[in-house]
């Protein structure tokens, strides 16, 4: 036996501890269907589902899509897909423009340690209020329209941006802001040469991702009574129309992607 | 534009600061949009908004608070557990169909547009459509339940976890992957023995972020009729708002200890 076999035969036996890691996954698998009471008959029509669905899906309703023909322009899912956009895009902006505040209030770099665990705890409370809920509170504030969309947005929006925008400060340079110092400029003049021109590019790409987020939250939003498409689309899923979901579908699969494309270029040419 | 004559006597032009071109399509973005939501004073009504925070957060006519919190340990236990069941099988089944996928997609592993450019529209298609979207489908095919929200997390979680993963395998180190190259090593003992070690750890971590995620969402997929708390939340919004409040209280505070968990883990791993 030469030494590498010696060497390899010492290799430590890790395949016991693999067994029982996947059994063990298997299990909790297993157990978290085991607790529901699923209706396995469902499963014997999924064809005929399968050919439902389809079959509306090749039938897409284009009046309604540009909101021609019998209905009104108001109606349709190309005007509808313009304000989930504006939901996003005012929201999101609403959310950056708040969060910028607490950014400062969580960042150890402007307000020390102690004040920045505070400013962090806020923001973990506004992160973790899951939206739907807070949608569904503010519905009853500000009505079944858009607005109430546009505020649970940016309000949501504050609890991640806050939280990267404070990460942003912290990992800013120092030296240019006792550069300031030594020519004696004032708390104004450090932040505006001092901090914007560092944290403005990384601001404006947390936000760009942010907007990616936001804009299919404006969707669902939409199914509680907060604008935009939501609100045809549960009516449409309650029905069963698939030709009219598919529709639906389909503006938001392109909106997504043509979000999506957008912000990943500018966020490409900001870093 | 400004022109300034130095003591030298040269002259140097101020360039024009492009940040008010970005301005200018943000304020005018803005206003367009703005232009689409209705706005009217008479939608505020904020006297109904200090109301239902009332209605929700104390308990209901003429039950006590006492009922209040005891509806959170016994109704409440049986729709979390769903919540959290549905979560963690939908996360793992996502994640692992994501591999094959994420390894398809990556263009250092599979040097082929014909792979990886339809493995990358397949990964895209499932991440743009929203889980309560996924969801709503699910509920079709399978029926109202949990069934239906694990599979709409599984797909969710397939389409954000294969976009993440092959982000992350295209960042690898190839050297460890040509040295087994060299010795002759197979495409898959490659994958197992240069690409593996390098991308579990990262993927742990993403899996315990993702399973983060999909707890939250889980709350609104509930809301369309795939079960666990957010069944429970639609059931009871029109009439008893306590009931609704107790479980946001569960909720929140299920999130928030599954947030400190993630990210304590999350640090450790990293």
């Amino acid at each position: 036996m030469n030494r590498a076999e010696e060497a390899l035969k010492r290799k430590p036996k890790r395949w016991v501890m693999n067994l029982i890691f996947f059994v063990a996954m298997i299990v909790a698998i297993v157990f978290s269907f085991s607790g529901s009471k699923i209706n396995w008959s469902r499963f014997r029509s999924i064809g005929h589902s399968l050919r439902v669905m389809l079959a509306g899906f090749a039938d897409l309703q284009w009046d309604f899509f540009f909101g021609t023909g019998i209905f009104q322009f108001k109606e349709g899912v190309v005007y509808l897909t313009l304000v989930t956009l504006a939901i996003a895009f005012i929201g999101t902006f609403i959310g950056a423009v708040l969060a910028i505040p607490f950014g400062f209030l969580a960042s150890q770099n402007i307000v020390g340690k102690h004040v920045a665990r505070i400013g962090e705890a806020i923001l973990v409370i506004i992160r973790v209020f899951p939206e739907i809920i807070l949608a569904l509170i503010l519905v009853k504030g500000f009505g079944m329209n858009a607005l109430t969309g546009v505020l649970t947005i940016g309000l949501h929006s504050i609890g991640m941006l806050g939280k990267l925008f404070a990460e942003a400060i912290d990992n800013m340079d120092k030296s240019p802001l006792e550069a300031l110092d030594a020519v004696g400029a004032n708390i104004w003049q450090k932040i505006r040469y001092g901090v914007i021109p560092q944290v403005a590019a990384d601001i404006s790409s947390i936000t760009l991702y942010r907007l990616d987020i936001n804009v299919r939250s404006a969707t669902v939003l939409g199914i509680i009574g907060a604008g935009g498409l939501g609100a045809s689309l549960i009516l449409a899923a309650e029905s069963w129309s698939w030709n009219i979901l598919g529709t639906i579908l389909l503006a938001i699969v392109v909106m997504v992607l043509v979000v999506d494309v957008i912000s990943s270029y500018l966020r490409g040419k900001l870093v | 534009m400004t022109k300034y004559t130095l003591t030298n006597g040269k002259t140097v032009t101020k360039p024009f600061n492009k940040i008010w071109i970005i301005v200018g399509s943000v304020v005018l973005l803005l206003f367009l949009f703005s232009r689409l939501i209705p706005y009217d004073a008479s939608f505020i009504k904020l006297g109904e908004l200090r109301i239902i925070i009332v209605k929700l957060f104390t308990p209901k006519g003429n039950r006590t608070w006492n009922d209040y919190f005891s509806y959170i340990f016994t109704s409440l236990i049986e729709p979390l557990k769903e919540t959290l069941n549905m979560s963690f099988a939908g996360t793992l089944l996502g994640s692992l169909m994501a591999v094959p996928l994420a390894v398809l997609s990556a263009k250092n592993i599979v040097k082929l547009p014909i792979i990886y450019i339809p493995a990358r529209t397949i990964m895209n298609l499932f991440r743009t459509i929203p889980a309560m979207i996924l969801a709503l489908i699910a509920v079709f095919f399978v029926g109202t339940g949990i069934l239906s929200g694990i599979i709409a997390i599984t797909l969710f979680t397939f389409g954000i976890m294969s976009k993440m993963l092959y982000e992350v395998i295209e960042t690898i180190d190839m050297s460890p992957v040509e040295a087994l190259e060299s010795t002759g090593a197979k495409k898959v003992e490659s994958l197992r023995y240069a690409v593996m070690p390098q991308v579990l750890p990262v993927f742990i971590s993403y899996l315990i972020y993702i399973f983060e995620i999909n707890v939250r969402s889980s709350t609104i997929l509930g809301y369309v009729g795939a079960g666990g708390i957010g069944t429970v939340i639609k059931d009871n919004i029109l009439y008893n708002y306590d009931r609704v409040g107790a479980s946001i209280i569960l909720m929140f505070v299920v999130i928030l200890v599954v947030q400190l968990i993630s990210s304590l883990v999350r640090s450790k791993l990293q």
